[in-house]
């Protein structure tokens, strides 16, 4: 069993797949356990996919929100984690489609602008991390969202590819080619 | 190296694969690159490259970025707020002037602390559904339970006791017979 992971101060630590039992049978105080434990990671990966703190806590909620809807759904409790990282994948690369045009117009200083709209990239970020985020937001959506399962949060290829409903071999190539990329960006820092 | 990776995209033109290399970087930092890497311009270009970033990539892992912090209850709120399946209502105490009811939910939440009390249990998943009325009027329900237990537990014994607490609960708490209870045993816990 896994204790609680992350957050500190959540309270008892019981399972996921308890919590996930409980919250299907309506209880809201197992969901919100299951909150706490988990909406730092997913607010971390919006936050990166889409470098904006307001809309990232925006796509946050509405998957918290639709996973309750949908617990139903759920055959596997133990498959809860993954179906998070699923949901809040897709509503980003959802976010940026809608995005697009206005990327656009202009496609290099809307991506810098993005990045400098990060509040903490000024005081908190070394140069090489604002470096490597700089060099993110030149990725395809869907080449960064690979990348940051797999670098960031520790995702199997297996896993990635189930989240983003294609094959581990295309997978393994985003990442592949995300990783080039991003370390051609990287090479002349410092 | 696996065998079984694809073939590689990025080629330097050296020969060698950028996959190779980022394989490859523990060995180069700590100082056991071979005689190729350490004299070929692009293996080494590329090696920086790939050291910075997974040095960055590193940094950026071990940053905590955290949302605001009321995120947690925004959530809870709107969550709170969404309409649920409607609930079956359990007559309570049906012999009395004054009709009480007492919804399914509530009542399998009752069991499920009655029954996490208890050492080397703990309830998950409980529904619950009324069968009828006993001849004094009470509602009888039955019960369906899944529960993880502590690994070395004794699982009769402690299931016995399950049954009972559960069965007491309902009578004290809620006033309603708890008949039957299934339990189904859905994992067991290793601490």
């Amino acid at each position: 069993m896994r204790p609680g992971i992350g957050e500190p101060g959540a309270a008892a630590a019981l399972d996921d797949e308890t919590l996930v039992a409980r919250a299907r049978d309506g209880d809201t105080r197992a969901y919100e356990q299951l909150v706490r434990r988990y909406q730092g990671p997913m607010y971390r990966l919006a936050l990166r996919m889409l470098a904006g703190s307001g809309e990232a806590e925006d796509v946050v909620q509405e998957v918290f929100l639709t996973v309750w809807r949908r617990l139903d759904q759920l055959q596997d409790d133990s498959a809860f984690v993954g179906w998070l990282y699923r949901s809040t994948t897709n509503r980003c690369l959802n976010v940026l489609r809608a995005r697009r045009p206005v990327a656009d117009v202009d496609p290099d200083t809307t991506a810098t602008r993005r990045v400098e709209a990060q509040p903490e990239s000024a005081a908190e970020l070394n140069d090489q991390v604002a470096a490597l985020l700089k060099a993110l937001a030149q990725l395809t959506p869907e080449q960064r969202a690979c990348w940051l399962l797999r670098e960031v949060h520790g995702r199997s290829y297996e896993e990635i590819a189930r989240i983003v409903r294609g094959s581990t071999t295309a997978v393994r190539g985003r990442i592949a080619r995300a990783r080039a990329q991003l370390a051609e960006v990287m090479r002349p820092w410092r | 190296m696996a065998l079984n990776q694809p073939e590689a995209d990025y080629e330097l033109p050296c020969g060698r694969s950028l996959d190779g290399l980022w394989e490859r970087l523990d060995a180069v930092e700590r100082g056991r690159a071979d005689e190729h890497e350490l004299t070929c311009p692009h293996c080494s270009t590329a090696l920086r490259g790939l050291g910075e970033l997974r040095a960055a990539t590193g940094t950026l892992r071990a940053e905590r970025p955290r949302p605001a912090r009321d995120l947690t209850a925004r959530i809870m709120a709107a969550v709170r707020a969404e309409p649920r399946a409607p609930r079956a209502m359990l007559p309570v105490d049906a012999g009395r002037p004054g009709r009480t009811e007492v919804s399914d939910r509530a009542v399998a939440a009752v069991v499920r602390f009655a029954v996490d009390a208890i050492d080397g249990v703990r309830a998950r998943r409980c529904v619950v559904r009324a069968t009828g009325a006993d001849e004094d009027g009470t509602t009888v329900v039955e019960g369906r339970l899944a529960v993880t237990v502590t690994y070395g537990a004794d699982l009769s014994r402690l299931l016995t006791v399950v049954r009972r607490r559960a069965a007491a609960a309902c009578t004290a708490r809620v006033g309603v017979r708890l008949a039957a209870l299934d339990i189904d045993v859905a994992d067991v816990d290793e601490r």
